[in-house]
C-alpha cells in the first residue's frame, strides 16, 4: 500500500521566468566554483610577482610572455587581475558569510522570541542601520578606523547583517504560525529543539538564496570602496584600486585600467548568475 | 453503457475516446484512459471519483485548460458547442469560453481575483453593472448592489461560490434564447458547510432551470450527486467504469467500484461499534470545562471589534468518553479544542484535565502539522526523547508505532511530501498515541480525506481508543462522523453548546431547531 516517491525530484528550473534545464543551472553553480578555486589558487596561477616589474611598460594584451600585458611600471597585468580575484572574492564571501551569521542569528532570536526582544531590542536597531545608506556608513566606520583592507572588511559587514536579520525574522516568524510547530510543542519538544529543528532548517533555503544572489553586491561595493582609496592599500594589487589608478591611461593604454575593471564586472555577473541558479535549484517550501 | 438514442438532439459537449497523458514530478503518466461522454443539453451530469481519478482533468480538458506546463499529451476528441477544443485556435478557444463554458471551481478565494471588487470581476464577462446586479439577485445574493463594491475575502464562501456561478452564467445570451451553454463545476461544495452546500446545490439545479444550461458537476460524494444529478459518470483511475441514470447507478450499480464507493460512505445509518457501551455512571471526570470564553480582537482603529468564538461553554467528559462537538465552520469548535490543548488561552472560564494533563491532538491539516524536512522517524522519535531511551530501543519503539497504524516501517525513512494523505494522517495518529494520552483531541482528521480512506483512519481511532482506553474529544463538521465516533454529541453554533445528548438520540430525536436544521442538509440517498 506503500507509494513512496523518489525523494528528490528533477524539475525543470525558471530564471528569469524562462524554463532552463537542470544541467543549465548546475553549469552555472559550477561556474561559482570555478572562481572560488581561481581565487584559492591565484598565487600559484600567477605566473609573475604581482608587485615587482618583470617586463617593459604598458605592453598590449596577448605580448609574449605577458598574456594580458603589463602596466606602467612592467608589472603583469594577469598576475595583477588573478591576485585581486582573490582579494575581490574571498573578501565578498567573508563579507557574506559574517553577514548571514550574524543576521542569521540575530533573526532567529527576534522572530522566534517575540515580544519586546523582537519589536523593540533587535528590529529597532535592524531598522537604524536600514535607514542609513548603507556604503556610505561603510566610508565613515573605514575612515574611522583607519584604511585598509581588514578595516574595510569589518565595515562592510556592519552594515550587512541588517538584510539578513529581516530575511531570517520574516521567515521565522511565518513558519513559527504553522501547525507543524505547534505539533511538536505538543509533543513535548524542547524551546531549542524547536528552534533548531523545526524553524531553522525552513529557514536555510531562503537565506542561502538570498546570500548567494548578494555575494555581486558585495563584490561591487568592495571594488567601489577601493576605487575611492578605502581598502588594500598600494602596491597591493586590487581591481577597483588598479582601475583607478591607471585611470588616466584609459583613452592612450585602455587595458591597464580595464583588465582590472573587466575583471570586476565578470565577478559580479558570475555571482549573479550563480546566485540566479542557486535559487532555482532550490527548492522552497510553502 | 449505450448513450441513449435521442438522435435529434445535439449535445453540449462530447467526449470521444479521449485519452491524456500528463508529466508529474518528471514522470509522465496517463491521467485518462480512452473516456467516451456526452453532455446533454439541460442536464446536469455526475461525474464521481476518488482523489487522483482524473476528474480534474477532465473538467479542464472541458474547459480547454489543460495545463501547459504539465506537457499534456491528448488522443480523442473533446468538443464542447461544435468546436474541437484540443486543436482549435486561441480566438476560437475564448469564443467558445464566453458563449458556451462557464467555471465554478472548489476553492473561490482562490480562482476569484483578490485585488479587484465583486463588481469589476463580474463586469469582465457582463460589460455592465446592471447585469452584474441582475445577475447576482438570480443567483441568489441578496443586496446585490452593495455587493458590487466589496473585494472576494469580504464575503463569506458561500457567497464567493454564488459570485462564480454569476459570473459563469454571465453574457451567455439571456434565458429565452436557445443558445447552448455548460458550467463546469469541480467539487464546488467541498469547501462549504452542508447547509451552505444544499444551497448551492438548488442553486446550479436553478442555473439549469431558469438558464437552461447543462451541468457537469465533479464530487467525490455519490450522496450530492445523487441529489441532483440526472445522469451520474464513475471515474476510477482514468477510466469511465459506469455512466448511467443517477438513481439507476446509486441503487443498483453495476461495476465493482461503485458498489465500493457506495459501502465506504458514512451515513447516518452506518452500524455504530458496539465495542464502546458509552461512559460508565461512575467513571472519574477526564475533562471538565466551565464557563469557557475566548474573544479575538479583530480589525484596526475604528474597525476593530471583538468576535466571541467561544461563549460560556460548560462540558464534562468522563474518562474514556468519547464526546463529538459538531458545528459549522464558525462556530467555534476548534477554538474551544484548541483551548483544551493548550494552544490558546481562555479569555475566561477554565479546562481541568485529569491524570497527567497532557492532551495529544491530530490535526486537520495531516501535511502541514509535519515538519515537512524531518524524516517521520525523527518526527516520532521526538515524543521518545524524555525517556533517554538508547537508540535501538527508539528506532524499534517507532517501528512498533508505525505497525499499531498499520504502516510498514520503511514510512519511518520518508518525509512528508513523500507520503499520501491517509498515510499522514496515519503518521499524526501514530505521534499522537505512540504514548498513549488520556485524553486525545481530533481536529476534523478526516475532512481532507476520500471517503474510503476517511473510513479506515476513523476505524483506526476506535481501535486505538479501545486499546488504549483513552477519552476521545472528536471535532467535526460531519453528523454521520459524529455518530459514529462519538458516545455523546455536542452541537455547537455561535459558541455555545445548543444540544448534547447521547449520539443516537441526537441524530434520531434532535431537540434544537438547529440540529435539526443540520440534519435535514445532509445528503442521504434515501433506498
Amino acid at each position: 500500500m506503500t507509494t513512496l516517491l523518489p525523494r528528490w525530484r528533477l524539475k525543470p528550473v525558471a530564471i528569469g521566468g524562462a524554463h532552463l534545464a537542470r544541467p543549465v543551472a548546475w553549469a552555472m553553480v559550477g561556474l561559482l566554483v570555478v572562481v572560488t578555486l581561481v581565487a584559492l589558487f591565484a598565487r600559484t596561477l600567477a605566473p609573475y610577482d604581482p608587485i615587482q616589474p618583470v617586463g617593459a611598460l604598458n605592453l598590449p594584451p596577448l605580448s609574449p610572455g605577458h598574456l594580458l600585458g603589463t602596466d606602467g611600471i612592467g608589472r603583469d597585468l594577469l598576475s595583477r587581475t588573478l591576485i585581486g580575484i582573490q582579494v575581490s572574492w574571498l573578501s565578498a564571501l567573508v563579507v557574506v558569510a559574517s553577514g548571514l551569521l550574524i543576521g542569521g542569528v540575530i533573526g532567529l532570536i527576534a522572530g522566534a522570541t517575540g515580544g519586546w526582544v523582537d519589536s523593540l531590542l533587535l528590529m529597532r536597531i535592524t531598522d537604524l542601520f536600514l535607514a542609513l545608506p548603507g556604503a556610505l556608513v561603510a566610508i565613515a566606520i573605514v575612515a574611522a578606523l583607519g584604511s585598509g583592507l581588514t578595516n574595510t572588511l569589518i565595515g562592510v559587514a556592519l552594515v550587512w547583517w541588517p538584510y539578513y536579520a529581516r530575511i531570517v525574522r520574516g521567515e521565522v516568524k511565518s513558519l513559527a504560525a504553522r501547525p507543524h510547530v505547534e505539533a511538536a510543542r505538543l509533543a513535548k519538544a524542547g524551546r531549542w529543539r524547536i528552534l533548531t529543528r523545526h524553524l531553522l532548517p525552513g529557514v536555510v533555503p531562503t537565506a542561502v538564496i538570498t546570500a548567494s544572489l548578494d555575494i555581486g553586491n558585495v563584490v561591487l561595493l568592495l571594488a567601489a570602496l577601493s576605487f575611492l582609496g578605502l581598502g588594500q592599500q598600494a602596491p597591493a594589487p586590487e581591481l577597483g584600486a588598479d582601475t583607478a589608478r591607471t585611470l588616466s591611461q584609459l583613452l592612450s593604454q585602455w587595458w591597464v585600467p580595464g583588465i582590472p575593471g573587466m575583471a570586476v564586472l565578470l565577478l559580479t555577473l558570475i555571482a549573479n548568475v550563480g546566485g540566479d541558479a542557486i535559487r532555482s535549484l532550490i527548492p522552497v517550501r510553502r | 453503457m449505450s448513450e441513449g438514442t435521442e438522435g435529434a438532439v445535439t449535445p453540449v459537449a462530447v467526449v470521444e475516446d479521449f485519452s491524456v497523458s500528463l508529466v508529474r514530478n518528471g514522470v509522465r503518466n496517463q491521467v485518462l484512459h480512452h473516456v467516451d461522454l456526452q453532455i446533454r443539453p439541460g442536464e446536469i451530469l455526475g461525474l464521481v471519483g476518488e482523489s487522483g481519478s482524473g476528474k480534474s482533468v477532465l473538467a479542464l480538458g472541458l474547459l480547454g485548460l489543460l495545463p501547459p506546463e504539465s506537457h499534456p499529451v491528448t488522443e480523442g476528441r473533446i468538443s464542447v458547442g461544435g468546436v474541437d477544443l484540443l486543436h482549435a485556435g486561441r480566438d476560437e478557444l475564448r469564443r467558445v469560453r464566453r458563449e458556451v463554458l462557464g467555471a465554478i471551481f472548489q476553492d473561490p478565494m482562490t480562482s476569484l481575483n483578490p485585488t479587484m471588487r465583486i463588481g469589476r470581476q463580474i463586469g469582465e464577462a457582463t460589460g455592465d453593472d446592471a447585469e452584474s446586479v441582475r445577475l447576482l439577485e438570480t443567483v441568489g445574493v441578496r443586496d446585490a448592489e452593495r455587493r458590487l463594491r466589496v473585494y472576494p475575502h469580504e464575503l463569506s464562501g458561500g457567497l464567493r461560490q454564488r459570485v462564480m456561478a454569476a459570473i459563469a452564467v454571465a453574457d451567455k445570451g439571456d434565458a429565452t434564447t436557445t443558445r447552448q451553454r455548460l458550467i463546469v463545476a469541480d467539487e464546488p461544495t467541498t469547501a462549504l458547510d452542508v447547509t451552505v452546500q444544499a444551497q448551492l446545490l438548488d442553486l446550479l439545479r436553478e442555473l439549469r432551470d431558469d438558464f437552461g444550461c447543462s451541468v457537469l458537476l465533479i464530487t467525490h460524494d455519490l450522496g450530492v450527486a445523487d441529489q441532483i444529478a440526472d445522469r451520474l459518470a464513475v471515474l476510477h483511475h482514468g477510466e469511465l467504469v459506469e455512466v448511467g441514470v443517477a438513481a439507476d447507478v446509486v441503487r443498483r450499480p453495476q461495476h465493482d467500484y461503485t458498489r465500493s464507493l457506495l459501502a465506504s460512505r458514512l451515513t447516518l445509518t452506518t452500524p455504530r461499534d458496539e465495542r464502546f457501551a458509552g461512559p460508565q455512571a461512575d467513571a472519574d471526570a477526564a475533562v471538565t470545562v466551565r464557563g469557557l470564553t475566548k474573544t479575538f480582537g479583530v480589525g484596526r482603529g475604528r474597525r476593530r471589534h471583538e468576535i466571541t468564538a467561544v461563549d460560556g461553554v460548560d462540558l464534562d467528559i468522563a474518562s474514556g468518553e468519547a464526546l463529538a462537538i459538531v458545528g459549522e465552520s464558525g462556530s467555534g469548535k476548534s477554538t474551544l479544542l484548541r483551548i483544551v490543548a493548550g494552544l490558546e488561552r481562555p479569555t475566561s472560564g477554565s479546562v481541568e484535565l485529569a491524570g497527567d494533563g497532557e492532551p495529544q491532538m491530530v490535526f486537520q491539516d495531516a501535511g502541514s502539522s509535519l515538519t515537512p524536512w524531518l524524516s517521520i522517524g525523527e518526527t516520532l522519535g521526538e515524543r521518545l526523547r524524555g525517556l533517554k531511551l538508547p537508540r535501538d530501543e527508539v528506532r524499534q519503539r517507532v517501528v512498533e508505532a508505525l505497525a499499531a497504524v498499520d504502516l510498514p516501517p520503511e514510512v519511518a525513512k520518508a518525509r512528508p511530501g513523500e507520503l499520501s494523505g491517509g498515510q499522514r494522517q496515519r503518521v499524526g495518529l501514530a505521534r499522537a498515541t505512540m504514548i498513549p494520552p488520556a485524553v486525545l483531541l481530533c481536529d476534523e482528521p478526516t475532512s481532507a480525506l476520500d471517503a474510503s480512506l476517511a473510513k479506515s483512519v476513523l476505524a483506526l481511532i476506535r481501535d486505538l481508543r479501545a486499546r488504549i482506553g483513552m477519552t476521545v474529544l472528536f471535532v467535526t463538521h460531519d453528523l454521520a462522523v459524529a455518530r459514529l465516533m462519538g458516545d455523546r454529541i455536542a452541537v455547537m453554533q455561535s459558541g455555545r453548546v445548543v444540544e448534547l445528548g447521547p449520539a443516537e438520540q441526537v441524530v434520531s430525536e434532535p431537540q434544537d431547531p438547529y440540529t435539526r436544521t443540520l440534519l435535514a442538509a445532509v445528503p442521504e440517498i434515501a433506498s
